[in-house]
Protein backbone atom coordinates (compact mmCIF):
# COMPACT_ATOMS: atom_id res chain seq x y z
CA UNK A 1 0.00 0.00 0.00
CA UNK A 2 2.44 2.65 -1.22
CA UNK A 3 -0.50 5.08 -1.40
CA UNK A 4 0.04 5.62 2.34
CA UNK A 5 3.56 6.96 1.70
CA UNK A 6 2.25 9.06 -1.16
CA UNK A 7 -0.52 10.51 1.04
CA UNK A 8 2.02 11.34 3.75
CA UNK A 9 4.24 13.11 1.23
CA UNK A 10 1.26 15.14 0.00
CA UNK A 11 0.39 16.25 3.53
CA UNK A 12 3.98 17.03 4.34
CA UNK A 13 4.49 19.24 1.25
CA UNK A 14 1.08 20.92 1.58
CA UNK A 15 1.44 21.71 5.31
CA UNK A 16 4.94 23.09 4.83
CA UNK A 17 3.74 25.45 2.13
CA UNK A 18 0.61 26.45 4.07
CA UNK A 19 2.67 27.22 7.18
CA UNK A 20 5.07 29.32 5.13
CA UNK A 21 2.07 31.28 3.96
CA UNK A 22 0.76 31.76 7.50
CA UNK A 23 -2.44 29.89 6.72
CA UNK A 24 -4.59 28.52 9.53
CA UNK A 25 -6.01 25.62 7.58
CA UNK A 26 -6.00 23.86 4.23
CA UNK A 27 -9.35 23.45 2.50
CA UNK A 28 -8.35 21.71 -0.73
CA UNK A 29 -5.34 20.12 -2.38
CA UNK A 30 -5.05 19.82 -6.15
CA UNK A 31 -3.15 16.89 -7.59
CA UNK A 32 -2.17 15.66 -11.04
CA UNK A 33 -2.12 11.87 -11.14
CA UNK A 34 -0.97 10.24 -14.37
CA UNK A 35 -2.90 7.30 -15.70
CA UNK A 36 0.29 5.21 -15.59
CA UNK A 37 1.61 6.60 -12.29
CA UNK A 38 1.02 3.35 -10.44
CA UNK A 39 -1.23 5.04 -7.88
CA UNK A 40 -4.78 3.90 -7.24
CA UNK A 41 -6.85 7.01 -6.77
CA UNK A 42 -9.45 5.39 -4.48
CA UNK A 43 -6.76 3.95 -2.28
CA UNK A 44 -4.96 7.31 -2.19
CA UNK A 45 -8.15 9.06 -1.07
CA UNK A 46 -8.66 6.45 1.65
CA UNK A 47 -5.13 6.89 2.98
CA UNK A 48 -5.35 10.64 2.70
CA UNK A 49 -8.37 10.75 4.99
CA UNK A 50 -6.53 8.99 7.77
CA UNK A 51 -3.24 10.84 7.32
CA UNK A 52 -4.70 14.36 7.27
CA UNK A 53 -6.18 14.00 10.78
CA UNK A 54 -4.53 16.29 13.31
CA UNK A 55 -2.82 18.37 10.62
CA UNK A 56 -3.60 21.70 8.97
CA UNK A 57 -5.24 19.67 6.23
CA UNK A 58 -7.80 17.97 8.46
CA UNK A 59 -11.23 17.97 6.77
CA UNK A 60 -9.72 19.17 3.50
CA UNK A 61 -10.74 17.79 0.12
CA UNK A 62 -8.58 16.33 -2.63
CA UNK A 63 -9.14 17.45 -6.22
CA UNK A 64 -7.48 14.90 -8.44
CA UNK A 65 -6.96 15.51 -12.14
CA UNK A 66 -6.15 12.30 -13.96
CA UNK A 67 -3.53 13.02 -16.59
CA UNK A 68 -4.03 10.95 -19.75
CA UNK A 69 -1.08 8.95 -21.04
CA UNK A 70 0.55 9.64 -24.41
CA UNK A 71 3.26 7.81 -26.29
CA UNK A 72 5.43 8.23 -29.34
CA UNK A 73 6.20 5.34 -31.67
CA UNK A 74 9.93 4.81 -32.23
CA UNK A 75 9.31 3.13 -35.56
CA UNK A 76 6.95 5.56 -37.32
CA UNK A 77 7.09 8.63 -35.04
CA UNK A 78 3.31 8.63 -34.54
CA UNK A 79 2.12 10.22 -31.25
CA UNK A 80 -1.06 8.86 -29.69
CA UNK A 81 -3.01 8.41 -26.46
CA UNK A 82 -2.58 5.11 -24.58
CA UNK A 83 -4.41 3.58 -21.65
CA UNK A 84 -1.82 1.04 -20.51
CA UNK A 85 1.85 0.16 -20.73
CA UNK A 86 1.02 -2.60 -23.22
CA UNK A 87 -0.18 -0.22 -25.88
CA UNK A 88 0.66 -0.72 -29.48
CA UNK A 89 1.05 1.94 -32.14
CA UNK A 90 -2.29 2.32 -33.94
CA UNK A 91 -0.40 3.33 -37.06
CA UNK A 92 2.22 0.57 -37.50
CA UNK A 93 1.35 -1.85 -34.66
CA UNK A 94 4.80 -1.63 -33.09
CA UNK A 95 5.30 -2.10 -29.33
CA UNK A 96 8.40 0.06 -29.38
CA UNK A 97 6.87 3.17 -27.96
CA UNK A 98 8.22 5.83 -25.63
CA UNK A 99 5.82 7.07 -22.99
CA UNK A 100 5.71 10.87 -23.10
CA UNK A 101 3.07 11.60 -20.48
CA UNK A 102 1.03 9.72 -17.89
CA UNK A 103 3.57 9.01 -15.11
CA UNK A 104 2.87 12.34 -13.34
CA UNK A 105 2.44 12.50 -9.60
CA UNK A 106 2.32 16.18 -8.86
CA UNK A 107 0.98 18.47 -6.16
CA UNK A 108 -0.30 21.40 -8.17
CA UNK A 109 -1.81 23.79 -5.64
CA UNK A 110 -3.15 24.15 -2.12
CA UNK A 111 -6.18 26.22 -1.15
CA UNK A 112 -5.84 27.70 2.32
CA UNK A 113 -7.52 30.17 4.59
CA UNK B 1 3.35 1.88 14.08
CA UNK B 2 3.92 5.59 14.30
CA UNK B 3 1.58 7.14 16.87
CA UNK B 4 1.52 10.45 15.11
CA UNK B 5 0.48 9.48 11.65
CA UNK B 6 0.14 5.72 11.63
CA UNK B 7 2.77 5.33 8.93
CA UNK B 8 4.87 2.58 10.48
CA UNK B 9 7.87 4.89 10.25
CA UNK B 10 9.31 4.30 13.69
CA UNK B 11 9.09 0.55 13.29
CA UNK B 12 11.76 0.50 10.58
CA UNK B 13 14.86 -1.15 12.02
CA UNK B 14 18.40 -1.58 10.72
CA UNK B 15 20.37 -4.55 11.94
CA UNK B 16 23.66 -6.17 11.04
CA UNK B 17 23.96 -9.92 11.14
CA UNK B 18 24.99 -11.09 14.63
CA UNK B 19 23.92 -7.89 16.37
CA UNK B 20 21.45 -8.36 19.22
CA UNK B 21 20.32 -4.82 19.40
CA UNK B 22 18.63 -2.93 16.68
CA UNK B 23 17.96 0.70 16.13
CA UNK B 24 15.45 2.81 14.38
CA UNK B 25 16.18 4.91 11.38
CA UNK B 26 16.96 8.41 12.48
CA UNK B 27 16.46 10.21 9.25
CA UNK B 28 12.97 9.31 8.18
CA UNK B 29 12.14 11.55 5.31
CA UNK B 30 8.83 13.03 6.27
CA UNK B 31 8.41 15.40 9.14
CA UNK B 32 5.72 15.53 11.75
CA UNK B 33 6.17 19.21 12.46
CA UNK B 34 2.74 20.02 11.24
CA UNK B 35 1.01 17.79 13.75
CA UNK B 36 1.70 20.22 16.54
CA UNK B 37 0.44 23.24 14.81
CA UNK B 38 -0.38 25.37 17.79
CA UNK B 39 1.01 28.78 16.97
CA UNK B 40 -1.21 31.72 16.46
CA UNK B 41 -1.26 34.15 13.61
CA UNK B 42 -1.41 37.82 14.42
CA UNK B 43 -1.83 38.81 10.85
CA UNK B 44 -5.19 38.45 9.30
CA UNK B 45 -5.48 35.82 6.57
CA UNK B 46 -9.13 35.14 6.57
CA UNK B 47 -9.69 34.94 2.82
CA UNK B 48 -9.50 31.71 0.95
CA UNK B 49 -6.56 31.69 -1.38
CA UNK B 50 -4.73 29.20 -3.53
CA UNK B 51 -0.98 28.67 -3.38
CA UNK B 52 0.60 27.28 -6.55
CA UNK B 53 3.05 24.51 -5.66
CA UNK B 54 3.82 22.43 -8.77
CA UNK B 55 5.97 19.88 -6.92
CA UNK B 56 6.59 16.22 -7.64
CA UNK B 57 4.95 14.31 -4.77
CA UNK B 58 7.86 11.87 -4.73
CA UNK B 59 10.33 14.74 -5.13
CA UNK B 60 11.93 14.25 -1.73
CA UNK B 61 12.59 10.56 -2.33
CA UNK B 62 13.87 11.31 -5.83
CA UNK B 63 16.28 13.92 -4.50
CA UNK B 64 17.60 11.53 -1.85
CA UNK B 65 17.93 8.81 -4.49
CA UNK B 66 20.02 11.18 -6.60
CA UNK B 67 22.17 11.87 -3.56
CA UNK B 68 22.70 8.12 -3.12
CA UNK B 69 23.48 7.81 -6.83
CA UNK B 70 26.14 10.53 -6.53
CA UNK B 71 27.71 8.73 -3.57
CA UNK B 72 27.77 5.43 -5.46
CA UNK B 73 29.27 7.12 -8.48
CA UNK B 74 32.00 8.80 -6.46
CA UNK B 75 32.98 5.49 -4.82
CA UNK B 76 32.46 3.56 -8.06
CA UNK B 77 29.89 1.30 -6.43
CA UNK B 78 27.65 -0.57 -8.85
CA UNK B 79 24.24 -0.67 -7.16
CA UNK B 80 21.48 -3.11 -8.07
CA UNK B 81 17.90 -3.02 -6.80
CA UNK B 82 16.33 -6.50 -6.92
CA UNK B 83 12.54 -6.53 -6.98
CA UNK B 84 10.00 -9.34 -7.32
CA UNK B 85 7.00 -10.93 -5.69
CA UNK B 86 7.76 -12.99 -2.57
CA UNK B 87 9.22 -16.41 -3.32
CA UNK B 88 10.73 -15.80 -6.75
CA UNK B 89 14.18 -16.77 -5.46
CA UNK B 90 15.92 -13.42 -5.00
CA UNK B 91 17.80 -14.53 -1.91
CA UNK B 92 18.96 -17.82 -3.45
CA UNK B 93 20.05 -15.93 -6.56
CA UNK B 94 22.06 -13.58 -4.34
CA UNK B 95 23.59 -16.40 -2.27
CA UNK B 96 24.84 -18.15 -5.41
CA UNK B 97 26.00 -14.93 -7.05
CA UNK B 98 27.96 -13.81 -3.99
CA UNK B 99 29.49 -17.24 -3.38
CA UNK B 100 30.78 -17.24 -6.96
CA UNK B 101 31.82 -13.62 -7.41
CA UNK B 102 32.87 -12.33 -3.99
CA UNK B 103 36.59 -12.77 -4.72
CA UNK B 104 36.31 -10.91 -8.00
CA UNK B 105 33.85 -8.21 -7.00
CA UNK B 106 33.88 -6.91 -3.41
CA UNK B 107 30.21 -6.79 -2.48
CA UNK B 108 27.76 -5.72 0.20
CA UNK B 109 24.08 -6.49 0.60
CA UNK B 110 21.08 -4.60 1.96
CA UNK B 111 18.14 -6.89 2.72
CA UNK B 112 14.62 -5.53 2.93
CA UNK B 113 11.77 -7.44 4.59
CA UNK B 114 8.89 -6.48 6.82
CA UNK B 115 10.14 -8.78 9.57
CA UNK B 116 12.95 -11.22 10.53
CA UNK B 117 16.71 -11.47 10.05
CA UNK B 118 16.32 -14.66 8.01
CA UNK B 119 17.62 -13.33 4.72
CA UNK B 120 20.51 -11.43 6.29
CA UNK B 121 21.49 -14.59 8.17
CA UNK B 122 21.54 -16.54 4.89
CA UNK B 123 23.63 -13.88 3.12
CA UNK B 124 26.03 -13.60 6.09
CA UNK B 125 27.01 -17.25 5.54
CA UNK B 126 28.62 -16.21 2.22
CA UNK B 127 30.94 -13.92 4.21
CA UNK B 128 29.67 -10.77 2.51
CA UNK B 129 28.76 -7.77 4.72
CA UNK B 130 24.99 -7.50 5.04
CA UNK B 131 22.49 -5.20 6.71
CA UNK B 132 18.86 -6.11 7.29
CA UNK B 133 16.20 -3.44 7.07
CA UNK B 134 12.91 -4.46 8.65
CA UNK B 135 10.27 -2.10 7.38
CA UNK B 136 7.63 -3.15 9.94
CA UNK B 137 4.41 -2.28 8.17
CA UNK B 138 6.20 -0.71 5.21
CA UNK B 139 5.77 -2.32 1.81
CA UNK B 140 8.90 -1.00 0.08
CA UNK B 141 12.38 0.40 0.70
CA UNK B 142 12.96 4.09 0.11
CA UNK B 143 16.01 6.22 -0.65
CA UNK B 144 16.37 7.41 2.96
CA UNK B 145 16.51 3.85 4.29
CA UNK B 146 19.23 3.01 1.76
CA UNK B 147 21.17 6.11 2.78
CA UNK B 148 21.10 5.04 6.45
CA UNK B 149 21.94 1.44 5.53
CA UNK B 150 25.02 2.07 3.40
CA UNK B 151 26.31 4.46 6.06
CA UNK B 152 26.36 1.50 8.45
CA UNK B 153 27.81 -0.91 5.91
CA UNK B 154 30.80 1.31 5.03
CA UNK B 155 30.96 0.43 1.35
CA UNK B 156 34.33 -0.21 -0.27
CA UNK B 157 35.46 1.71 -3.34
CA UNK B 158 35.07 -0.21 -6.61
CA UNK B 159 32.51 -2.65 -5.27
CA UNK B 160 28.97 -3.83 -5.88
CA UNK B 161 25.93 -3.21 -3.68
CA UNK B 162 23.00 -5.59 -3.97
CA UNK B 163 19.73 -4.31 -2.53
CA UNK B 164 17.05 -6.97 -2.09
CA UNK B 165 13.80 -5.03 -1.92
CA UNK B 166 10.70 -6.13 0.01
CA UNK B 167 8.97 -8.96 -1.90
CA UNK B 168 6.19 -7.01 -3.54
CA UNK B 169 5.58 -6.51 -7.25
CA UNK B 170 3.62 -3.28 -6.80
CA UNK B 171 4.89 -0.69 -4.34
CA UNK B 172 8.70 -0.72 -4.81
CA UNK B 173 8.16 0.30 -8.46
CA UNK B 174 7.62 3.93 -7.50
CA UNK B 175 10.60 4.41 -5.22
CA UNK B 176 13.96 5.18 -6.79
CA UNK B 177 16.75 4.12 -4.42
CA UNK B 178 19.62 5.57 -6.45
CA UNK B 179 20.53 2.24 -8.02
CA UNK B 180 22.33 1.85 -11.36
CA UNK B 181 20.11 -0.98 -12.50
CA UNK B 182 16.77 -2.29 -11.39
CA UNK B 183 16.38 -6.02 -11.80
CA UNK B 184 12.96 -7.66 -11.70
CA UNK B 185 12.95 -11.40 -10.94
CA UNK B 186 10.13 -13.69 -12.01
CA UNK B 187 10.12 -17.44 -11.46
CA UNK B 188 8.58 -20.03 -13.76
CA UNK B 189 6.28 -21.19 -10.95
CA UNK B 190 4.45 -17.88 -11.35
CA UNK B 191 2.19 -17.05 -14.30
CA UNK B 192 3.88 -16.03 -17.54
CA UNK B 193 1.46 -13.10 -17.69
CA UNK B 194 2.95 -11.41 -14.59
CA UNK B 195 4.39 -8.60 -16.75
CA UNK B 196 0.87 -7.81 -17.99
CA UNK B 197 -0.64 -7.99 -14.51
CA UNK B 198 2.04 -5.83 -12.86
CA UNK B 199 3.20 -3.59 -15.69
CA UNK B 200 4.40 -0.68 -13.54
CA UNK B 201 7.17 -2.82 -12.08
CA UNK B 202 8.28 -4.18 -15.45
CA UNK B 203 8.15 -0.69 -16.91
CA UNK B 204 10.47 0.56 -14.17
CA UNK B 205 13.03 -2.26 -14.55
CA UNK B 206 16.15 -2.50 -16.73
CA UNK B 207 16.73 -6.23 -16.45
CA UNK B 208 14.38 -9.21 -16.12
CA UNK B 209 15.65 -12.46 -14.67
CA UNK B 210 13.52 -15.53 -15.29
CA UNK B 211 14.45 -17.86 -12.43
CA UNK B 212 13.88 -21.55 -11.59
CA UNK B 213 14.14 -22.65 -15.25
CA UNK B 214 15.10 -26.14 -13.98
CA UNK B 215 11.40 -26.52 -13.12
CA UNK B 216 10.18 -25.82 -16.66
CA UNK B 217 9.44 -29.50 -17.42
CA UNK B 218 6.99 -29.61 -14.48
CA UNK B 219 5.10 -26.35 -14.92
CA UNK B 220 3.08 -24.67 -17.62
CA UNK B 221 5.20 -21.61 -18.25
CA UNK B 222 5.98 -20.37 -21.73
CA UNK B 223 9.29 -18.48 -21.46
CA UNK B 224 9.01 -16.89 -24.90
CA UNK B 225 5.50 -15.70 -24.18
CA UNK B 226 6.59 -14.21 -20.85
CA UNK B 227 9.41 -12.33 -22.59
CA UNK B 228 7.04 -11.14 -25.27
CA UNK B 229 4.62 -9.81 -22.63
CA UNK B 230 7.45 -8.12 -20.75
CA UNK B 231 8.71 -6.49 -23.95
CA UNK B 232 5.23 -5.22 -24.70
CA UNK B 233 5.40 -3.34 -21.41
CA UNK B 234 9.04 -2.26 -21.73
CA UNK B 235 10.85 -2.85 -25.01
CA UNK B 236 14.21 -1.94 -23.44
CA UNK B 237 14.28 -4.91 -21.02
CA UNK B 238 17.21 -7.34 -21.17
CA UNK B 239 16.65 -10.94 -20.06
CA UNK B 240 18.55 -13.65 -18.23
CA UNK B 241 17.09 -17.15 -17.97
CA UNK B 242 18.60 -18.89 -14.97
CA UNK B 243 18.25 -21.51 -12.30
CA UNK B 244 19.96 -20.21 -9.18
CA UNK B 245 19.59 -23.70 -7.68
CA UNK B 246 21.25 -25.76 -10.45
CA UNK B 247 23.46 -22.96 -11.81
CA UNK B 248 22.02 -23.21 -15.31
CA UNK B 249 22.31 -19.91 -17.19
CA UNK B 250 24.06 -18.22 -14.25
CA UNK B 251 27.35 -17.68 -16.11
CA UNK B 252 25.78 -15.08 -18.44
CA UNK B 253 24.43 -13.24 -15.41
CA UNK B 254 27.88 -13.32 -13.75
CA UNK B 255 29.53 -12.09 -16.96
CA UNK B 256 27.09 -9.20 -17.14
CA UNK B 257 27.71 -8.28 -13.48
CA UNK B 258 31.48 -8.36 -14.00
CA UNK B 259 31.17 -6.18 -17.08
CA UNK B 260 28.89 -3.68 -15.34
CA UNK B 261 30.93 -3.39 -12.15
CA UNK B 262 34.07 -2.60 -14.20
CA UNK B 263 32.49 0.58 -15.55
Amino acid sequence: MHEMSIAMNIISIACKEAEKDGASSISNIELDVGKLSGVMIDSLKFCYESVCKGTLAENSTLSIKEVPARANCKKCDHTFEIDSFMALCPNCESYEIDILQGRELKLRAVSVN
Amino acid sequence: MCDTCGCGADSTTFRKHGEDHHHHGDGHSHSHDHHDHGHSHDHNHTHDRTIAIEQDILGENNLLAQRNRGYFEAKNVFAINLVSSPGSGKTTLLEKTLATLKEEIPSAVIEGDQQTMNDADRIAKTGVPVLQINTGNGCHLDAEMIHTAYGELKLQDNSALFIENVGNLVCPALFDLGEDKRVVVISVTEGEDKPLKYPTMFDAADICIINKIDLLPYVQFDVEKCKEYALQVNHNLEFFEVSATTGEGMQTWYDWLKEMSKK
